[in-house]
């Protein structure tokens, strides 16, 4: 079964004496569409690099990874070369054999009429669709989602949110986002970071899950988003 | 706006100092040699050396020449009193408006020269450069001499391999090119003496020899000076003169090197010494100072036919009596 | 582009001119030291038509030596991006090496070369190499992270793809300082023909200075002033057409 497990992971960047994560240990138990969750500054994206690159980086702790064998990260702000179309970008780094889900994503994603633009003149949530569809269109086992969905409307987020679940169930995603109403409905477990005058502080909450917006019980995702924002 | 006032304050300075210049104290004289302190300005630092223009009651300064420094520009604005010049930039600034005057030639014999190995036989008769490979300077005194000389021998220009000379030797060291501009006085020692360290004899072609005679340096100064300050003029010429004299008398000839020795950064006692010595030849011995009107018309000429110059500017008239 | 080139250098020309004629005006200077405007134009007359081909020599030689250089300092700039220790050591030799005057080296290229076409060309390759090699190596070892990661994450990194993103995203930077050597590379080459050379506009003006004719200096500096402007205006040009073709005239 898919896993990831981390054991008191610290981790300060290279020259600095901050912590950036102090004695960090978490579990994620199965695949699905998971969360992190948390203030801004208290090592979400870090952890999500540590992750996705683990040679790169020197870290106190243990984090093993079971049957995952590529993990992806992508975030907000990246940018595609501008030399070509999008549409054209996309041809060139998505597998032929990927085609047919390609075209699904580009339709869910709204993003068709924009294929013959270049990056630099979508909109912000037009950009980060696009650059979402192409991760999507990788292989992988674990994709990190940091705030990937920033700027796109919360209608048509939900959406994806919900094609991503739908298409991709053996997967396991990390969604970052301050979306505290998104992340309670939708996501799996949620990693909770709290960076309060205490210190670092860890926990892991279960999210509704929800798997279509029809199934949204809002008493229980009220509860959710209490206990999320308790745990601070 | 404040900077601007400053910028056209400083160029408006600038104006008046080009306009006024050292005239302010005409006590405190100046003197642009042509070319770097050695042997061949000897006459120059010793003068200073030995205190000739302050015995005359003078207080000279003697400027280092060099590459690019031009006596007649600085003497035109206000920035030196006195000066050397080749016989080819007086006629040239006089055709362009310039007012200076020759007060005396330091040269007798042209020190330009040519240089040739002895295994060439000896050039008597200018029909000789027919097919000989020869250096010229393009647009210098060589070209217009080396030109004249052809025209004379009545050689065209493709029966001799022109080279363009640079400033290094290496096309005749490696025998590149037979027949080399240089001065007789300096390059010439030098090559001269390297040349018969390792066994090669060489000759001079003077053009004087074959009744070319283009000026070298002369001393000059300005038509205004002479008109407004004729005793100082008489003063500095004298003096220079009596020091120029006394710099080549045999007599002196150690006192002389030792004067070059503390200005000449790049002194080698052996080549000063035969540097000395063949200035010596090149001032005369008789007509010490004087000038060579007859060769001055010459090199009018020379140029007028060279189109160095398009209108006579009647040279005579313009050296001092 | 090419025209306002054009006239900004005729307004800086004219403007120097008038500075010198209005220095001569006031202090009453022979055409010896400054010309006055008519032999500036008798002289023009004489000799505007051969400095003309003899500036067009010296733009040969600045067109091939620049891209010679161009090529010379992608190629280096490109092997020397990387952080190792060839990178570090190529960047290391860059760095020393531009801060010496290459000018003083001249007399030594003409000694060993001669004159002629080769040492002219070496010159002024050499003379815009090194700031073409500090900008291409500037660039080349810029990651523009926020493309790469995605090629980087997925593998899918090249070399000539992640040379092609820096180019890329730093075009007018590299187009500026292009189009900028050309001007080191016919100073280069001015300096060449000065120093020793048997043809171009600097070997023109050093016979100029021999006769220490003004006229013919100012109707050269006129020569290459003009001849510069409109090669460094098609550049110019040329550079803004690229960027436009690839879209990143806005934007970005």
């Amino acid at each position: 079964m898919m896993h990831l497990e981390c054991s008191n992971i610290t981790y300060s960047y290279p020259g600095t004496d901050h912590k950036v994560l102090d004695a960090l240990t978490c579990t994620l138990s199965r695949p699905g569409f998971h969360s992190i969750f948390g203030p801004s500054g208290v090592g979400k994206s870090s952890f999500a690099r540590l992750l996705a690159d683990l040679n790169r980086h020197t870290f106190l702790g243990k984090i093993e990874f079971t049957e995952i064998q590529t993990v992806l990260y992508s975030y907000n702000l990246e940018r595609l070369p501008g030399w070509s179309s999008a549409g054209a970008h996309l041809d060139k780094v998505v597998a032929k054999e990927k085609e047919a889900l390609k075209q699904e994503l580009i339709n869910i994603f709204e993003l068709s009429p924009l294929l013959g633009s270049r990056f630099h003149q979508l909109s912000m949530g037009q950009q980060n669709r696009i650059n979402l569809i192409r991760y999507l269109l990788q292989t992988f086992d674990l994709l990190i989602l940091d705030e990937s969905l920033a700027n796109v409307d919360e209608k048509l987020r939900q959406a994806i949110i919900l094609t991503i679940k739908r298409i991709f169930p053996q997967k396991m995603f990390l969604y970052i986002s301050h979306n505290l109403m998104e992340v309670s409905t939708f996501c799996d477990e949620i990693l909770v970071f709290g960076g309060g005058s205490t210190g670092k502080s860890y926990g892991t909450i279960q999210g509704q899950n929800c798997c279509s917006s029809e199934a949204v019980d809002r008493k229980k995702v009220d509860e959710t988003m209490l206990e999320i924002m308790n745990a601070f | 706006m404040r900077k601007n006032k400053v910028i056209c304050g400083l160029v408006l300075l600038a104006i008046l100092q080009l306009a006024w210049g050292s005239r302010a104290d005409a006590r405190e004289l100046t003197y642009r040699l042509k070319w770097l302190f050695n042997a061949s300005v000897a006459g120059d630092i010793y003068a200073e050396d030995k205190g000739y223009f302050t015995k005359a009651g003078l207080q000279v300064k003697i400027k280092e020449g060099g590459p690019g420094k031009d006596a007649i520009k600085e003497i035109e604005l206000g920035q030196t009193d006195f000066g050397v010049a080749s016989a080819d930039q007086v006629i040239r600034a006089l055709e362009k408006g310039a007012e200076v005057v020759v007060l005396f030639q330091i040269f007798q014999i042209n020190p330009l020269q040519w240089i040739y190995r002895d295994t060439l036989p000896q050039i008597t008769a200018l029909s000789q450069l027919k097919g000989k490979s020869i250096g010229i300077t393009f647009g210098g005194n060589d070209e217009t001499i080396m030109n004249t000389l052809l025209a004379k021998g009545g050689i065209p220009k493709k029966d001799v391999k022109i080279y363009s000379v640079r400033f290094d030797f290496t096309p005749f060291l490696t025998k590149k090119v037979q027949i080399w501009p240089v001065y007789r006085n300096s390059q010439g020692v030098i090559l001269k003496n390297r040349l018969q360290a390792e066994g090669e004899n060489v000759r001079f072609l003077n053009p004087a020899d074959f009744g070319v005679n283009f000026v070298a340096n002369s001393v000059i100064t300005s038509k205004k000076m002479i008109e407004t300050d004729p005793d100082i003029v008489d003063k500095f010429q004298t003096a220079l003169l009596a020091a120029w004299r006394d710099a080549m008398a045999p007599a002196n000839q150690e006192s002389t090197l030792a004067s070059i020795a503390a200005r000449d950064k790049d002194n080698n006692a052996a080549i000063t010494k035969l540097q000395l010595l063949a200035t010596r030849e090149l001032t005369g011995t008789q007509n010490f100072g004087s000038i060579d009107k007859d060769a001055w018309i010459q090199t009018e000429q020379i140029m007028l036919q060279e189109q160095q110059i398009k209108r006579p500017v009647n040279i005579q008239d313009w050296l001092h009596k | 582009m090419l025209f306002r080139r054009i006239y900004q250098f005729l307004l800086v020309y004219f403007a120097g001119i008038s500075g010198l004629l209005l220095v001569k005006l006031l202090v009453g200077l022979s055409d010896y030291v400054i010309p006055g405007i008519p032999l500036i134009f008798a002289t023009a007359g004489e000799t505007a038509k051969g400095y003309f081909f003899d500036v067009l020599n010296t733009l040969q030689v600045t067109v091939l030596g620049q891209v010679i250089s161009i090529i010379l300092a992608f190629t280096v700039g490109i092997a020397g991006r990387k952080s190792s220790w060839i990178g570090s050591f190529i960047k290391m030799i860059a760095y020393n090496i531009q801060a010496y005057p290459i000018v003083a080296l001249a007399p030594i290229i003409f000694i060993l070369l001669g004159d002629g076409f080769i040492p002219r060309l070496l010159i002024a390759s050499m003379i815009c190499y090194f700031p073409l090699l500090l900008s291409v190596l500037g660039v080349m070892s810029s990651p523009v992270k926020d493309i790469e990661h995605f090629y980087i994450i997925t593998g899918k990194m090249r070399w000539q793809l992640e040379v092609k993103i820096r180019a890329f995203e730093n075009l007018s930077k590299l187009a500026t300082v292009i189009s900028g050597s050309a001007t080191l590379a016919m100073a280069g080459a001015i300096v060449a023909e000065f120093i020793a050379a048997d043809a171009g506009i600097g070997y023109s003006i050093r016979i100029a200075l021999y006769q220490s004719d003004l006229a013919k200096i100012l109707v050269a500096l006129f020569m290459i002033g003009i001849v510069i402007s409109i090669y460094q205006g098609l550049l110019e040009s040329a550079s803004e057409r690229i960027q436009k073709a690839w879209a990143i005239s806005s934007g970005n």
